[in-house]
């Protein structure tokens, strides 16, 4: 598997198949499953013993992972995260991980100063906005 | 991480489907085949989203079954070298502990947990710095950068389908082997 050796999240080599892929943060991740899980009780009763074990995972994965609940935050962040030129990926990495600090911030994503993109500074309104959101859900 | 993606699969339909609601079939077909299933280059498959386009079918020799090109949207959590998310410890020895990130089986070598951590064993075994002030333990959430993925091949029973094999999720990516630790996001367990 050669392929999986050219990988590296860390510079955003994601290969081809995921590199226009849309990510998602485990908060809307979340909201999704959540709505799904709903609908297939609803379906009927004998169908709750066939939900696969893969989407019981996930769902109690990102249940417990998710930084924001509320379903308007959740778009906030995306929304609020979006206007960093950030690439999917990373915006999805701070939803999940909401980093306090900047040094934090780049350790978790190291092309967030590779690039030259991002200031400390910038990355620092990046991060109060993310707070603000999280204080005011 | 989780992706929002569309995947391609040529699905065989018996000819009893066939009729008004052929496209419910298949899609509910569909549900049925993908979801659950894990491969190394997608990942695994949480949750048909959406059907992008279903193409034109082609009966089959010999058989009455008809092939149904179908595009769909799924949400697959697919993990990458190099990527920081979190897990759940949900075993710890003097080797290393093991975490589970969704349906991702992680294992932490002791190589690999800071220097500064000892293994502690009795009822409740447990990697502690020095001063106590963290632990792992069963239960923990910690945050892992993953440096290598491995997707197991040994136990691919699997359906065979074209360009792709699928695999039964239990059995499947036993893979992410090899995480390096990174550091602790919540010594739980405390709870009471």
């Amino acid at each position: 598997m050669s392929k999986l050796e050219e990988e590296d999240a860390s510079e955003l080599k994601l290969g081809e198949d995921f590199l226009k892929a849309k990510c998602l943060m485990n908060s809307e991740v979340s909201i999704l499953l959540e709505h799904r899980y709903e609908q297939i009780k609803q379906m009927s009763d004998e169908s709750i013993n066939q939900v696969p074990q893969v989407f019981e995972k996930c769902l109690q994965y990102v249940k417990r992972f998710s930084r924001f609940t509320n379903q308007d935050a959740v778009k906030q962040v995306r929304e609020v995260l979006s206007r960093y030129q950030l690439a999917e990926f990373e915006l999805a990495v701070l939803g999940n991980l909401c980093p306090e600090t900047v040094e934090e911030a780049v350790t978790i994503v190291p092309t967030l100063k590779s690039k030259g993109r991002l200031d400390d500074e910038a990355i620092e309104r990046l991060l109060n906005d993310l707070m603000m959101i999280k204080k005011f859900e | 991480m989780f992706f929002h993606i569309v995947l391609e699969r040529n699905m065989q339909l018996h000819p009893r489907y066939f009729g008004r609601n052929l496209r419910e079939n298949l899609v509910s077909k569909l549900m049925k085949d993908v979801e659950g299933t894990c491969s190394g280059r997608h990942g695994f498959v949480v949750a048909v989203t959406g059907i992008e386009d279903i193409g034109k079918g082609l009966i089959r020799d010999g058989t009455g079954f008809v092939t149904f090109p179908v595009k769909y949207q799924c949400v697959v959590f697919r993990p990458f070298k190099g990527e920081i998310l979190e897990a759940v410890v949900t075993m710890v020895n003097k080797m290393g502990f093991f975490a589970e990130a969704g349906p991702v089986q992680i294992f932490v070598s002791n190589h690999l947990i800071p220097d500064d951590m000892e293994f502690q064993s009795g009822d409740m075994p447990n990697y502690t710095t020095s001063d106590g002030s963290v632990k792992i333990q069963k239960d923990s959430e910690v945050r892992l950068k993953i440096i290598g993925l491995r997707v197991d091949a040994t136990e691919i029973d699997a359906r065979e389908n074209e360009s792709l094999f699928l695999v039964d999720a239990r059995t499947i990516f036993h893979l992410c082997i090899d995480f390096i630790f990174c550091f602790i996001v919540d010594s739980s367990a405390l709870v009471p």
